[in-house]
């Protein structure tokens, strides 16, 4: 598997542009449903079957709402 | 069977068991309703038509497919380079080498991953990917182009060209879903009765409308005026036919009948009319002698002098143009046309002109003679009709009409692409020739490749775009009308608009501004192919039709190659025999080809005959077969044998009573055929024919009305239209679908009351509304004029209740700052360092909505203006955010991370690559938000019989009206509802619901059921008395607010109700500030700018015919532009205000000049009182007199306020109300020179 992730993306742009922390997120991929951890600036392709589309996962906070 | 037809015993049940087992177990063969991928199959297989593989049967053909048939009607392109040298063998005007290029075959792929992506395991794409990733579904084409130089076919000279990706219709031969069982489409997420016939073009699904073309290969009589007016000796008199090639691309020849005895023969070429006298083709198709065409046009009709004259004066006005023989015919032809059609310069006159008569004239026949036949039997009929023994033929019947197929458009779109293309090599070629820059070598393959690879052969995308847009670019025109709006988006807004998106039918937009009605008509011609009761109304009624349920359009080829010699064996005397009797014989025809004469009898006897064999399957001849027999008759249609076996037309299944067969009937037999409605209509020695069921000339949707036949019909009208706007169930794939705006009823439920259809096309798997306990009473006046009260209960319990999802597309290509080309965006979703993540007080608010790669978190609320994602701009190293631009609270449904490419790279100069891998990061997502929608006062609710009405009261359960049992009414309705509109059905139906209910059936409500002897009143009344209820359907009532019964019993029963998708919430528009323009400073328009609406003139007129003044000041001028000026009382102006500073008291300086209170003056009259004060100083200086002393002795009185230029030396000024776009239109004026002088009294 060649993984084109891109380490260094900083294309001249502004010289002094640190970027943010990598965030790793957990989603999910609209073919197959796998789990994939895919940081921030990578492709996003699922690691099992190499699908484009990834849906976010529900948030483990909790969402409230007032009935009415 | 298409019809449905095997009507098994029904069983009144509501199928809940088994619906509920076909969802949890999709069928792994097939579908559970196999007639949803009957009704598309005509869009299906006219794609799939074009390609060799289509699985159709061959018919007559070879099997090949449009695209190769197109291929072999485009030829070749040739191109000389001029190396010969004059005189000698190589060209003997020096043309040199000929090179002839041609395109040997193209192929479509299915979608498939580039072969350079190496990721992925699924190599196909299928059309959810599509869907989702808001592309299109499109499958790489190819063109293998082949080109030989002086005749010399090498096997090498050839190269594979890539064509672009073409958009690839679903579940044709070249889908990746194609022929999937529902099992396997609900795991490719797709809706297990997914169907197809549609295309998805970025994420939208769009299909090619059916469009009505005249009839193929049947000639037409015209009587139109306007053809008067094409020239001189012109008549209004013409016969027309349209000749469809085997590729289906179709030629227009009309025959005009011209006053001194002759006839054109007109046609278009390039957009550009010609017209050429008939005889020169007659002459120059078989070198037909005068005395040939003589008898071939008499047909020994010696007695007919009208005849005679007219084919003498034809033949005597020929002599002028001195050609007697057909090559002489052909040469002046080919000389004539040599300029326009651009064919090899080596050509001869004679060659040219046979080539234009194969491409141009009677181009569904091959051989010279049967064109000659035709041309004939053209001549006959326009003199026919010239003398009125026959009459014109209405062009505007389904008799004379067949419809445009998708798949057939598509070919002829693509071939006319590839020959474009082809042109533009040999242009470029030519080009380099007479440039004589480049080398121009044609034994040299990498030259020729080079110009092949330069020119753009990029169909795929010219091809999505026509899908896109509707547009058709078009050199020729493709002999249609129009040159738009073949497309439209197929919105699945609820599952009755969607199906219906794939029958409808468009007249064209050519009819749609024509002033007459008369092509909106419905004719008894349609019955039974052309819906007669689904059609809007307003601007498109009965341009836009939808095909009736069981009509089917024939999209095999038929094998008829046997049927003219089997006529000939049963008594049909042979095209080619002379002597034939022009009075007593008819022409016999075959797809527009004379294939025999037979007499009257005879003929009758063939046209029952082969219906017979066809419905028996003997003889081979084919049940699609359209047997139009025309007798004779006194000024009727032109009488004839005519027999019909292409592609294209409309038929359907009709009972043959002679043997009890099936039976196709097409819509040029039906007209001359006697088809009872129902068995016992049969007449003996009459019918020859009974429909299978009597509901069949309805569509799909009026089908599904319930006791429709109660109805008066404009109600059914109404239902159909408002069925298509029904909050519904879109789709069960909801997960999956990013539409931009969805519509779903939360608690759909099955109708107690449904047609006998409503399980054979799924209704139930995608339900559409609600049974509701409905009173018809008149009840606290809330349901005056068509409101009706909901009984608030009831929309608690959740009746009604629906959603609404929205999408946003974010794609961060197009936000500010982003680089246009690159490969490393310089955009990131994400949080920057700016923003403050940590939890505590310091917490950026954004952190309440966003995660910490930027994307909202899933099931978030949102209201206006609250950010939906952030991203990091590189450049300046700061986050930004988008925001949520609804206005109504949404919460976060689904976010869709898409992974894509959209810059077009170039790998090689010979490949377009869609660069559509889906390689970088993220830069674009796809946020779908859910918005709630509990029914409010305002929102639209309709029963199935054209009764709609506005919820104007959730009126509190407590004060509902109660029945004897306790029940209470979910809805209240007015009696004043029925009386006028007569929609007895709705009343049949709260009767029908209300017993069902009670025993548990699902009732039967399929039209024409009932008769005056068997009365569905007494069926219902009965089944309601065994259920304990009154026999009409009415019981006592006690009112909710006093607990008295009423005086009279209260019709109450169970009615399904639709909800609508038009609410308030999308529609009211208030105001009483906001945004002003900023020119005329009054309220702007538009309910998206929070703006008002017009009060115009005609309200204006209402309020001063009321007297009601303060309202009109209140509207016209408080409410709108209210502004004050100042006014100069001396003269009158609005914009010659200036000011002193005397904040500081008097100025001190020179003279005390006039001034308002405030320091305000008008400028125009200081500076007249100044000049005055000037020259009176000056003469005080120079002691003359002032020439404009007043006269002594002589005294006028003037009141002073008439005197202008009075003492005030422009201090006078006032304050006055006025609008403010007069202040304006006074400064304009004043631009334009022009003073505006105000009174003020």
């Amino acid at each position: 598997m060649n993984q084109p992730g891109q380490q260094t993306t900083n294309a001249g742009g502004g010289g002094s542009f640190i970027p943010p922390p990598r965030q790793d997120m957990e989603y999910i991929c609209a073919d197959c449903g796998a789990k994939n951890e895919i940081k921030s600036r990578e492709p996003i392709r699922c690691r099992e079957c190499g699908h484009r589309i990834m849906y976010k996962k529900r948030t483990k906070r909790m969402v409230q709402f007032e009935a009415r | 069977m298409p019809d449905g037809s095997q009507k098994s015993k029904r069983q009144p049940t509501f199928n809940t068991i088994q619906r509920e087992e076909s969802f949890k177990n999709p069928p792994k063969t097939g579908s559970t309703y196999p007639i949803l991928n009957e009704f598309v199959t005509p869009h299906i297989e006219s794609f799939n038509a074009l390609f060799d593989d289509s699985g159709l049967p061959k018919g007559d053909g070879d099997g090949r497919g449009l695209l190769s048939l197109g291929l072999k009607d485009l030829g070749e392109r040739v191109v000389f380079d001029g190396s010969g040298e004059l005189g000698t063998e190589s060209g003997q005007r020096g043309w040199g080498n000929r090179l002839s290029i041609w395109i040997e075959e193209v192929s479509i792929a299915p979608p498939r991953v580039p072969d350079r992506d190496t990721w992925s395991t699924e190599r196909k794409i299928f059309p959810t990917e599509a869907r989702e990733r808001l592309t299109s579904y499109r499958g790489r084409m190819q063109a293998k182009v082949c080109w030989s130089i002086n005749g010399n076919i090498h096997p090498d000279q050839f190269v594979m060209r890539d064509c672009g990706l073409v958009p690839i219709m679903v579940r044709s031969v070249r889908c990746n879903i194609r022929s999937l069982p529902s099992a396997e489409l609900v795991r490719r997420h797709e809706e297990p009765e997914e169907f197809g016939g549609y295309f998805i073009i970025n994420g939208n699904e769009r299909l090619i409308r059916y469009l009505i073309l005249p009839r193929r290969n049947h000639v037409t009589s015209l009587l139109r005026p306007s053809f008067a007016n094409r020239g001189p000796s012109y008549t209004q008199y013409a016969v027309q036919i349209r000749c469809v090639r085997p590729d289906q691309s179709s030629v227009t020849n009309t025959l005009h009948y011209l006053s001194n005895g002759s006839a054109m023969l007109r046609f278009s070429w390039r957009k550009q009319e010609y017209v050429i006298p008939i005889m020169l083709i007659l002459k120059a198709l078989i070198g037909a002698s005068d005395k040939e065409i003589f008898d071939n046009v008499m047909m020994q009709d010696y007695e007919n002098t009208f005849l005679t004259d007219r084919v003498e004066l034809l033949l005597r006005s020929f002599k002028m143009y001195s050609l007697y023989t057909g090559d002489q015919c052909l040469e002046y032809l080919g000389d004539k046309f040599r300029v326009v059609l651009g064919m090899p310069e080596d050509w001869t006159n004679q060659a040219l002109g046979a080539w234009l008569i194969q491409k141009m004239v009677l181009v569904h026949l091959k051989s010279a003679r049967d064109k000659f036949r035709m041309l004939v039997f053209m001549l006959r009929k326009l003199y026919s009709v010239v003398s009125s023994s026959c009459c014109a033929d209405n062009p505007d019947s389904p008799q004379h009409q067949e419809v445009l197929l998708p798949g057939y458009l598509y070919g002829m779109i693509i071939k006319e692409r590839l020959e474009e293309a082809l042109s533009q090599v040999r242009n470029q070629i030519a080009t380099d020739v007479r440039k004589e820059e480049a080398p121009v070598d044609f034994l040299d393959k990498r030259y020729i490749m080079k110009v092949i690879n330069k020119v753009n052969w990029d169909i795929g995308s010219k091809m999505s775009n026509f899908l896109a847009t509707g547009n058709l670019v078009s050199p020729s025109g493709l002999d249609l009308q129009q040159a738009s709006g073949f497309t439209i988006v197929a919105e699945k807004l609820n599952w009755m608009r969607y199906i219906s998106h794939f029958r409808c039918i468009h007249r064209g937009a050519f009819f749609a501004e024509l002033k007459t009605t008369t092509v909106r008509k419905l004719l008894p011609e349609a019955w039974g192919f052309l819906c007669p009761v689904h059609t809007p109304d307003g601007a498109p009624c009965g341009l836009l039709n939808h095909l009736s349920r069981t009509c089917r359009i024939i999209t095999t080829p038929l094998s008829v190659a046997e049927i003219p010699a089997l006529l000939a064996a049963h008594g049909m005397t042979q095209a080619f025999s002379s002597s034939i009797d022009g009075r007593k014989n008819l022409c016999v025809q075959l797809d527009g080809r004379v294939i025999g004469w037979a007499r009257q009898l005879v003929a009758h006897q063939l046209a029952t005959n082969l219906r017979i064999w066809k419905t028996e399957g003997r003889h081979k001849v084919p049940l699609d077969l359209e047997i139009g027999f025309v007798p004779e008759s006194k000024g009727g249609q032109y009488p004839g044998l005519f027999l019909f076996s292409t592609r294209a037309r409309m038929m359907r299944p009709v009972k043959f009573i002679a043997n009890g067969k099936d039976d196709q009937v097409g819509s040029f037999e039906q007209v001359y055929m006697n088809i009872a409605i129902k068995p016992d209509e049969v007449e003996l020695g009459v019918s020859t024919h009974v429909e299978h069921a009597p509901t069949n000339f309805l569509s799909i949707l009026a089908n599904l009305t319930p006791f429709s036949d109660f109805n008066q019909s404009p109600r059914n009208i109404y239902q159909c239209q408002m069925g298509k706007q029904t909050m519904g169930t879109p789709s069960t794939a909801l997960q999956h679908r990013t539409d931009n705006k969805l519509y779903r009823l939360q608690t759909g439920q099955t109708p107690v009351v449904r047609p006998h259809l409503h399980n054979t096309y799924a209704m139930d798997s995608f339900p559409n509304g609600t049974n509701a306990i409905v009173a018809v009473i008149s009840y606290t006046g809330y349901d005056m004029e068509d409101a009706m009260i909901l009984n608030k209960s009831a929309h608690e319990r959740g009746f009604g209740y629906g959603t609404v999802y929205k999408s946003q597309i974010i794609d961060l290509k197009e936000m500010r700052g982003a680089t246009k080309s690159s490969a490393s965006p310089t955009l990131h979703f994400g949080l920057g360092h700016d923003v403050r993540t940590a939890e505590g007080n310091e917490q950026h608010t954004c952190c309440q909505f966003l995660d910490k790669d930027g994307l909202p978190f899933i099931g978030t609320k949102l209201d206006s203006g609250d950010p939906i994602a952030a991203y990091i701009d590189e450049t300046t190293g700061r986050t930004r955010f988008v925001k949520y631009k609804g206005d109504e609270q949404g919460i976060v449904h689904e976010i869709r991370m898409l992974g894509m490419v959209f810059a077009l790279i170039r790998v090689a100069a010979d490949e377009i690559q869609g660069g559509d891998t889906g390689d970088t990061e993220l830069q674009k997502l796809h946020i779908t938000f859910r918005i709630t929608r509990s029914p409010v006062i305002g929102d639209k609710f309709s029963s199935r019989h054209g009764q709609k009405g506005v919820c104007s009261q959730k009126w509190p359960t407590v004060d509902m009206p109660f029945s004897e049992s306790g029940m209470q009414p979910d809805v209240i309705i007015n009696p004043h509802a029925f009386p006028s509109r007569m929609t007895i059905g709705m009343l049949v139906e709260s009767m029908a619901g209300k017993a069902g209910a009670m025993h548990g059936l699902a009732q039967d409500a399929t039209p024409f059921q009932f008769s005056e002897e068997d009365r569905a009143i007494d069926y219902f009344g009965e089944q309601l008395l065994a259920a304990g209820y009154n026999y009409y359907g009415n019981e006592p009532m006690y009112s909710g607010i006093t607990g008295q019964e009423f005086a009279a019993d209260i019709y109450i029963g169970v009615v399904y109700y639709q909800r609508l998708r038009h609410m308030v919430l999308d529609k009211f528009q208030v105001r009483t500030t906001g945004p002003v323009d900023p020119v005329t400073r009054q309220p702007v328009k538009g309910r998206k700018r929070a703006g008002g609406i017009r009060f115009g003139e005609m309200e204006r007129d209402a309020l001063i015919a009321h007297g009601t003044s303060f309202l009109l000041q209140d509207r016209l001028m408080n409410c709108s532009d209210y502004s004050t000026t100042w006014v100069c009382r001396t003269c009158g102006s609005l914009i010659s205000l200036g000011y002193d500073d005397i904040s500081l008291g008097e100025s001190s300086t020179g003279t005390i000049k006039a001034t308002g209170p405030g320091g305000e003056y008008c400028r125009v009259c200081r500076a007249v009182a100044e000049e005055d004060d000037e020259r009176a100083r000056q003469a005080l200086t120079t002691g003359q007199n002032p020439d404009r002393s007043p006269l002594p002795g002589v005294m006028v009185a003037i009141p002073s306020s008439n005197v202008l230029r009075s003492s005030s030396k422009g201090g006078d000024l006032d304050v006055v109300a006025v609008p403010y776009v007069f202040r304006y239109l006074c400064a304009e004026l004043a631009a334009m020179g022009i003073a505006v002088s105000l009174e003020v009294r």
